[in-house]
């Protein structure tokens, strides 16, 4: 065995086999679309972005469309309910954000959170801040969004996710 | 008779394991390069710290450096840690020559401790570029080459900076770092304390190739200059080589391999092309953090 594989088995001997996460699930899809909409009934209605529309999105809120799937729920009413994920620091996050048939922003749901630190972005009152929020908003940390600190990361990426998904919503759910 | 590498890494294995067992242990992304996070107000963080360095030229040589680590976030900006450290030396068969005498070590002795304090000034994450200041005062009671009993008072101070990329999954970082060292033999034996200011140049890529995974490269240049004369460079190393990083949700790891790729000691007998006098041919570091 030549010295450059001795080397590279270090981790394993050391490390053993990657232990598995061991994900939190806060909210089903269910539970997510009850606190958002409470009254809505939900019609899914996935959607899948052309190029043209993940450059449109990418272009309107200045973030990456990752996926080209969108998993979208019709609300009764008019609105929209949307899961998608979001780069944590280690994993990525799971938020929902729900749509009213206005373009505004109902509520906002963080569904899974695997991060050390952060957990705060949880907390009704940070998340109420994106309540009303449009397409037209900056949706930019300590501008209209304010930083938990301590949770810089998760801050922004949620923040930046609920402006990518008003944009997703602009360009492919209207 | 030279140990063949292999038994080295073995014996890096066995005495990381041991390391483990006693220590639960800020997630750093790189084995020898700082990002400029800190701990969040109020969060505890334990680490252990194993260093292997293997081989200078002659004979046979492996050191072990240990570190236990805590750390506690004061505030959201600025967090304190204590190290306690311990230090193995297994050395014969002339790697270690004084007075024309082969020496030879197999010890494990108590090395000291530190406190360091960090300020984070800028976040990576939102404002553009991570900025940290670190000062790092302490003692240590064993040198890093021969394993001899001194007493020498440090004071390190480092500029931490941290640049991210692609969301966050691409992290780059580039520390710059002053020692300043006074030491004396111990016991002290009429010998006075002489200075000496290391300087030093670390600086990691590491991009996010699956969830909780890292892989990257990592750089650190270091030059002594004795009795804190910066117009007389006693030696200089370079070393670069992998990191790998595996973050879960409470606990963390961090390998770093960096071979010395090249160097100069002069007067050195040991090597035209590296300083194995003052560093080995390759170091491995193995960094866990435990959050609570």
């Amino acid at each position: 065995m030549n010295s450059w594989l001795k080397i590279a088995l270090v981790p394993a001997a050391i490390c053993g086999p990657p232990v598995a996460g061991y994900g939190v699930v806060y909210l089903s899809v269910e539970q997510a679309q009850r606190a958002i909409f409470p009254a809505g009934s939900f019609t899914p209605s996935p959607v899948k972005l052309s190029a043209a529309q993940r450059e449109a999105i990418e272009k309107a809120s200045g973030v990456r469309q990752r996926s080209d799937e969108v998993k979208a729920w019709r609300v009764s009413g008019g609105g929209w309910f949307i899961v998608d994920d979001v780069l944590g620091k280690h994993e990525f996050i799971t938020i929902a954000v729900g749509i009213d048939a206005a373009g505004a922003v109902r509520g906002v749901e963080i569904m899974e959170y695997r991060e050390t630190y952060g957990g705060e972005v949880r907390g009704a009152k940070w998340r109420a801040q994106f309540t009303g929020k449009t397409k037209a908003a900056s949706l930019k940390l300590d501008q209209d969004i304010a930083n938990i600190s301590g949770a810089t990361l998760s801050s922004r990426h949620i923040t930046e996710g609920v402006k990518r998904l008003l944009a997703v919503h602009d360009t492919a759910l209207r | 008779m030279k140990t063949p590498f292999f038994t080295s890494v073995l014996r890096f294995c066995a005495l990381a394991a041991a390391a483990l067992s006693t220590v639960r242990a800020d997630e750093n992304f790189f084995g020898y390069s700082y990002g400029a996070e800190t701990l969040p107000k109020g969060k505890w963080e334990v680490y252990s710290w194993t260093t292997a360095r293997l081989d200078k030229g002659p004979g046979d040589y492996a050191a072990f450096d240990f570190k236990q680590e805590l750390e506690y976030g004061i505030t959201d900006r600025f967090q304190i840690s204590l190290y306690v450290n311990e230090r193995y030396h297994g050395y014969s068969d002339g790697a270690i020559v004084e007075d024309g005498e082969a020496k030879r070590l197999h010890r494990f002795a108590y090395n000291g401790n530190q406190l360091a304090f960090k300020y984070n000034l800028l976040s990576p994450f939102k404002d553009g570029i991570g900025l940290a200041f670190y000062v790092e005062p302490g003692y240590s009671l064993v040198t890093g080459g021969a394993g001899e009993a001194v007493l020498e008072w440090e004071l390190e101070t480092k500029v931490i900076l941290q640049k991210n990329f692609l969301e966050d999954q691409l992290i780059t970082t580039l520390n710059i770092t002053s020692e300043f060292a006074w030491e004396r033999p111990r016991p002290s034996g009429g010998g006075k304390y002489e200075g000496e200011l290391v300087l030093e140049a670390t600086g990691g890529v590491a991009y996010r190739v699956a969830p909780k995974w890292f892989v990257g490269v990592e750089a650190r240049y270091q030059t002594a200059f004795p009795n804190m004369d910066i117009h007389k460079q006693e030696s200089w190393g370079f070393f670069a080589g992998p990191a790998v990083h595996y973050g879960g949700e409470r606990w963390w790891a961090t390998l770093t391999w960096l071979p010395q790729l090249v160097g100069d000691s002069p007067g050195s007998t040991r090597s035209s092309r590296l300083d194995l006098d003052h560093h080995e041919r390759n170091e491995i570091r193995l960094k866990v953090g435990y959050n609570f």
